[in-house]
């Protein structure tokens, strides 16, 4: 980490809190008795940003929550808060809070009062007066205000889902930590959800790490992405840089939709390399990565960056349509190319408008540009 | 068959059931309290308050009944609650089989014979004479108010660890941790989570083991060795040996209106203490 020295006029204790990272893991790993459940994890969380973990279940990024939390201690390595290293700190000593996947309001207590837990566990006593001002404030940011004396049983799962963000602000946390939060709410919800959550982690500032297996909604609530796989973080960045430069198949595919197409490098140029497949057609690509010659490589391509022509073009490799989806702002084709297999593409509107539409049966062209195209390592 | 009709006929058995097991004999009971023992005991027809009036006679067992199955109730519960957190949040699930196993197997005997044990533990060649070995003499446990209490604690401790066992083993862990996260250390969160989300297991197990104790007659018997009585002795003292049928219907009455009231203010209180929860039933 580099630490430039500080300047007059803070105190080494400040500085550090304001120019650290707000958290930090130190080549963490995890294990359960036999299975390491992360591995080696190196990441540092900036203030104020908001950060997700995505990946499938079981890929650690939940284990790495937990640690962040204070639930598991790491078996190697440090989890780092403000600088310090909290390893052995327990949950309740740290300026961290989590919404939990399914929420875990308190069955006996109130909206009211679930909300104000965290404040009256502080010791010296918060005045009642201070707690009641800051359980408003919150319930008003949620847009809860009226919901006081609720019992959280019998509130909407939408609902229940603010009294549990709620609870966890009011306390304003170095950190906050949701996990799974908008996985049980139905699809219309979960997205007005994601818009509220974006919109009170600007408004707050607070720093956000979210954990989800749903690449749509990291993709859009982001500002980073760690793209976890088996216990391990296999590449991290934005949301723009997972999406155009996967490094790797598994991130191409778990980021969006993507064709692959297998085959072995003939020769790099540059930052080009020149790929045959299994059926000896060469292609193009961007490499993602530094390769060698014969080493097998997938090729890549996002179906929105393939064009569908109805007449052969210089380059261009002839298909049949398959399946033809109308979606609206675009139409989904199937394709099928007589050695590569199925290819999908997203054809804009205007292409439609134009009258370049394709029906089930008709002979079409595709066309690859290099530049769309990326090798990727085959993971 | 409509629904109506099919539910009348389901409702048949448990009704007839209730009708001729629970309202017929109280029914009787409560005739004969207002009735007269025959010359030869039994009953005689008739409507006096003589009974009613008859029952401080029998104060002694009310008393005993009244002091000793609360007192049984509320430490059979402060042994049960450590026993049943233990067991519900600090046992391995494997080990969790065989130790509530353990805990019903006293079932397998009967109470009778437990309760003998009781008597040879109690007794002079029990604890007492281990005591004067080591120098102490002259200490009686049986057939006192003392041994009355280890021996109905003993034999309902049981029915108090499970339901509190349930409602433990119930409890959602995630709220644990929930706490644990808004800054609550180990004993708040005990304190703030775990106890009231247990209060209808206790309140179950307190009302079970009450109800039964108030009408305990046989360890009394055993234990109290005629000394210290309960209401249930009483009862099987005047319908057995005295046969003053009358008397005892009387007295039968009267331990059921103080059941009635005690049980009714003790639901009251417990329900009051969780109007803010829908997980809650006692019963």
């Amino acid at each position: 980490m580099n630490v430039s020295p500080a300047p007059a006029g803070l105190s080494s204790d400040r500085f550090r809190e304001e120019t650290a990272p707000v958290a930090e893991l130190r080549a963490v790993t995890k294990r359960f008795g036999d299975v390491t459940a992360a591995k080696n994890l190196n990441l540092t969380i900036d203030r104020g940003e908001f950060l997700s973990f995505l990946g499938p279940s079981g890929c650690g990024k939940t284990t790495a929550l937990r640690m962040l939390a204070g639930f598991e201690q790491p078996t190697e390595g440090d989890v780092l808060i403000d600088g310090g290293i909290v390893n052995d700190s327990p949950p309740f000593c740290r300026p961290v809070n989590m919404v939990f996947q399914s929420y875990a309001l308190f069955p006996h207590l109130t909206v009211e009062q679930n909300i104000s837990y965290g404040l009256k566990q502080r010791r010296p006593r918060m005045d009642r007066s201070e707690i009641s001002r800051r359980v408003a404030r919150a319930l008003d940011t949620v847009r809860l205000a009226g919901f006081e004396n609720r019992k959280t049983f019998e509130m909407s799962g939408g609902q229940q889902q603010r009294v549990a963000l709620a609870r966890a602000i009011v306390n304003e946390p170095k950190l906050l930590l949701l996990d799974e939060p908008l996985a049980a709410l139905d699809r219309k919800l979960r997205k007005e959800m994601q818009i509220e959550l974006q919109d009170l982690q600007r408004q707050l500032g607070i720093t956000f790490v979210l954990v989800t297996h749903d690449q749509e909604e990291a993709l859009s609530l982001s500002d980073r992405i760690c793209v976890m796989r088996a216990g391990e973080v296999v590449q991290m960045g934005t949301p723009r840089d997972l999406y155009d430069d996967p490094k790797t198949k598994y991130v191409a595919d778990f980021v969006g939709t993507s064709n692959f197409f297998e085959g072995t490098v003939l020769s790099v140029k540059e930052d080009m390399a020149q790929v045959e497949l299994a059926d000896g057609s060469r292609f193009e690509g961007r490499a993602s990565d530094s390769f060698r010659e014969t080493e097998t490589v997938c090729l890549s391509i996002r179906p929105e960056q393939i064009r569908l022509t109805g007449k052969a073009e210089d380059g261009a490799i002839e298909v049949v349509v398959q399946n033809r989806i109308f979606l609206g702002e675009h139409t989904e084709y199937l394709v099928r190319h007589s050695s590569l297999g199925n290819i999908i593409v997203l054809a804009p509107r205007q292409a439609e408008l134009a009258g370049t539409a394709f029906n089930q049966g008709d002979r079409a062209w595709l066309n690859l540009s290099r530049e769309a195209m990326l090798v990727l390592r085959q993971d | 068959m409509t629904k109506r009709e099919r539910n009348w006929l389901l409702l048949l058995p448990g009704g007839a059931w209730f009708l001729i097991m629970l309202v017929l004999p109280l029914t009787v009971v409560f005739i004969f309290s207002f009735g007269e023992r025959g010359d030869a005991g039994g009953y005689v027809p008739a409507f006096t308050l003589e009974q009613y009036a008859n029952l401080p006679a029998r104060l002694t067992a009310f008393e005993n009944t009244m002091i000793l199955a609360p007192i049984g109730t509320l430490i059979s519960m402060l042994i049960a609650y450590p026993l049943a957190y233990q067991l519900a949040v600090n046992t391995s699930r494997k080990w969790k089989t065989v130790l509530l196993v353990l805990v019903i197997v006293p079932f397998w005997t009967s109470i009778l014979i437990r309760s003998y044990a009781w008597i040879y533990i109690l007794g002079g060649q029990g604890i007492p004479n281990l005591l004067e070995m080591l120098g102490i003499e002259g200490v009686r446990l049986i057939y006192t108010p003392f041994a009355v209490l280890i021996g109905i604690i003993y034999g309902y401790l049981p029915l108090m660890v499970f339901p509190i066992y349930v409602s433990l083993d119930r409890l959602d862990k995630r709220l644990l941790e929930a706490s644990s996260d808004l800054g609550a250390k180990p004993f708040a969160t005990f304190m703030q989570v775990t106890l009231p989300l247990s209060v209808p297991g206790i309140a179950t197990g307190c009302m079970l083991v009450f109800i039964l104790l108030m009408g305990e007659f046989l360890i009394p018997a055993l234990l109290g060795g005629g000394k210290v009585f309960f209401v249930g002795n009483a009862l099987v003292d005047l319908f057995l040996q005295s046969r003053n049928w009358a008397y005892g219907s009387a007295v039968a009455v009267t331990l059921i209106v103080i059941m009635l009231v005690t049980v009714t203010v003790y639901m009251r209180l417990i329900s009051r203490l969780n109007t803010q929860r829908d997980d809650v039933s006692i019963m």
